[in-house]
């Protein structure tokens, strides 16, 4: 067990390591948040203003922006270009063929991968967030319990994301490019994960059917969880759901690696 | 000279048209993001809408007509550069540019415009029968004058566009691997991709000067919605101007700058 920790924490230490010689991705990604962030203040300040708001859907101007704030982190911290990209190269050149004469899990070595490379927005986004909280004290974060449950729901957000990508990439054992429905799927989900907009403020009926997917756990719980939003008994509820999510989509996701490694004929080699 | 660099597009055109046609699930895939793209946004302004009537001079009809320029914005610039701009980058990295540098034609040309997004021709057409339409429904009736006067300020906002995207994928020369240069220019043309009545104060003199973006979608929406602005026209010329020939001087030193390192 401890032979098998070592040698996925090798892998996640070697994309570590990879990931901090390009330090100008995290200048790049601050100006992402930033720059998002400041498009989404302009836009509500003008609605609050126009409209003489108070607060929208009980927030008011200062909880949205910053809730819109921590929503644009997490939903950058969960998302993978480069690693699905990667993944989805080496089904089709052949190249996962390394993987399948190692005794490495694909799913495993990848998802250390996935967590090496973001490592450096981990360490830049939380040290963003250490900021926030002294700058801006009770905006997020109000007690140390919100803290340990927002770690391991965010965890949980990045697991869940993570499988969504894996079983999207395994399409490619049949259909070999499958690059299009990742980015589709980056796409639709910087709006529908509420990277941007609250899924609070979505339709009634949209809604509805976002909370019984798993796309509520990758962006809205976490940070609902940071600015206090939940109540102890909501956040046990979603805690319980998210880790079915997280179960449910480990075992599609397994099963259809299965299915494809069956088919694979290793034809890009 | 024009028609040999012409003939020389039309070449390349057809070259992609033949790649994109061998294989067409990536043709139909590119179809789908776009589709995806543009649902995506108008969930976006449409929940947006939900909360108010009237974004600053846009009501929400005018920001659905602003939406289409945008998205048509995209194709063009898709179609003629989107498959370009960035390949820069692995070719410094990998030494490849020596390839483009020794043809007998300008690189620039020839970098910018050698692949051709030919899936884009489908959203175009889709896209400009639509903005038709969406015109016709806010005026009531076609200014064809206005029509004319934004093709061209749409033609100069692509031109702002690309000249956007290559300076920030010259930065390779500067920095030798600028693999990031594409999430960073996806981030600077974001706002682009919202009415310029949204920015205000000091900013939103910005964005219609030294950082143009209102420059490349606003402008020429605001010709179909509101009628031509001269003063805005105007400014537009001249910042493409301006634009072009930055471009083109950071080209020429960037290219000074490059060793040819790994070929």
């Amino acid at each position: 067990m401890i032979s098998i920790a070592i040698k996925y924490i090798s892998v996640l230490r070697m994309n570590w390591i990879q990931a901090l010689e390009y330090r100008a991705n995290a200048l790049v990604g601050v100006i992402a948040i930033m720059s998002g962030l400041f498009i989404e203040y302009q836009i509500w300040s003008l609605i609050f203003k126009a409209k003489g708001y108070e607060t929208v859907k009980n927030f008011e101007f200062n909880e949205l922006i910053v809730f819109i704030f921590l929503s644009i982190i997490i939903g950058q911290l969960k998302s993978s270009w480069h690693s699905s990209g990667e993944m989805i190269r080496a089904i089709r050149t052949g190249e996962i063929n390394k993987y399948l004469i190692r005794p490495v899990s694909y799913f495993w070595y990848h998802f250390m991968m996935f967590i090496g490379f973001n490592s450096l927005y981990y360490i830049v986004y939380t040290l963003i967030l250490i900021g926030f909280v002294f700058i801006f004290p009770g905006m997020i974060f109000n007690s140390f319990s919100t803290v340990l449950y927002f770690l391991p729901a965010l965890f949980i957000s990045i697991y869940i994301s993570y499988c969504i990508y894996f079983i999207m990439i395994c399409f490619a054992f049949w259909f070999g490019e499958v690059r299009s429905l990742v980015v589709s799927y980056n796409l639709a989900m910087l709006i529908l994960s509420g990277q941007y907009i609250p899924i609070r403020f979505f339709p009634e009926n949209i809604l509805n059917i976002i909370n019984w997917t798993p796309i509520r756990y990758l962006v809205d719980f976490p940070v609902s969880i940071a600015t206090s939003l939940l109540t102890k008994q909501e956040i046990y509820n979603g805690f319980v759901l998210a880790i079915f999510w997280c179960l449910v989509l480990s075992i599609v996701g397994s099963f259809i690696y299965k299915l494809g490694i069956r088919d694979y004929e290793a034809y890009g080699s | 000279m024009v028609l040999r660099y012409i003939n020389l597009w039309t070449a390349f055109f057809k070259n992609s048209l033949t790649r994109d046609m061998e294989f067409k699930m990536n043709f139909i895939g590119d179809l789908f993001i776009d589709t995806i793209f543009y649902g995506s946004m108008y969930f976006f302004w449409s929940i947006i809408f939900s909360y108010v009537d009237v974004l600053g001079d846009f009501n929400q009809q005018a920001v659905i007509i602003f939406l289409i320029v945008m998205y048509l914005t995209d194709t063009v610039f898709v179609f003629f550069f989107g498959s370009n701009t960035f390949t820069l980058n692995t070719m410094v990295v990998k030494g490849e540019l020596d390839f483009v540098l020794i043809k007998p034609v300008n690189s620039q040309f020839f970098l910018s415009l050698r692949y051709v997004s030919s899936y884009a021709i489908v959203s175009f057409v889709i896209l400009f029968f639509l903005l038709l339409k969406l015109l016709y429904d806010y005026h009531g009736q076609f200014y064809f004058m206005d029509l004319i006067i934004f093709i061209i300020s749409f033609t100069m906002g692509i031109l702002i566009f690309y000249c956007i995207e290559f300076i920030i994928s010259c930065l390779v020369f500067w920095y030798r691997n600028f693999s990031v240069g594409g999430w960073l220019s996806s981030e600077m043309t974001k706002y682009s991709r919202r009415p310029d009545s949204i920015y205000k104060g000091k900013f939103r003199r910005i964005v219609f000067s030294v950082f143009p973006m209102a420059m490349i979608t606003s402008v020429p929406a605001r010709t179909l919605i509101f009628g031509p602005d001269i003063y805005l026209l105007s400014t537009q010329f001249l910042v493409t101007i301006v634009f072009l020939c930055l471009t083109r001087l950071i080209w020429i030193r960037g290219v000074k700058l490059y060793e040819s390192a790994s070929s």
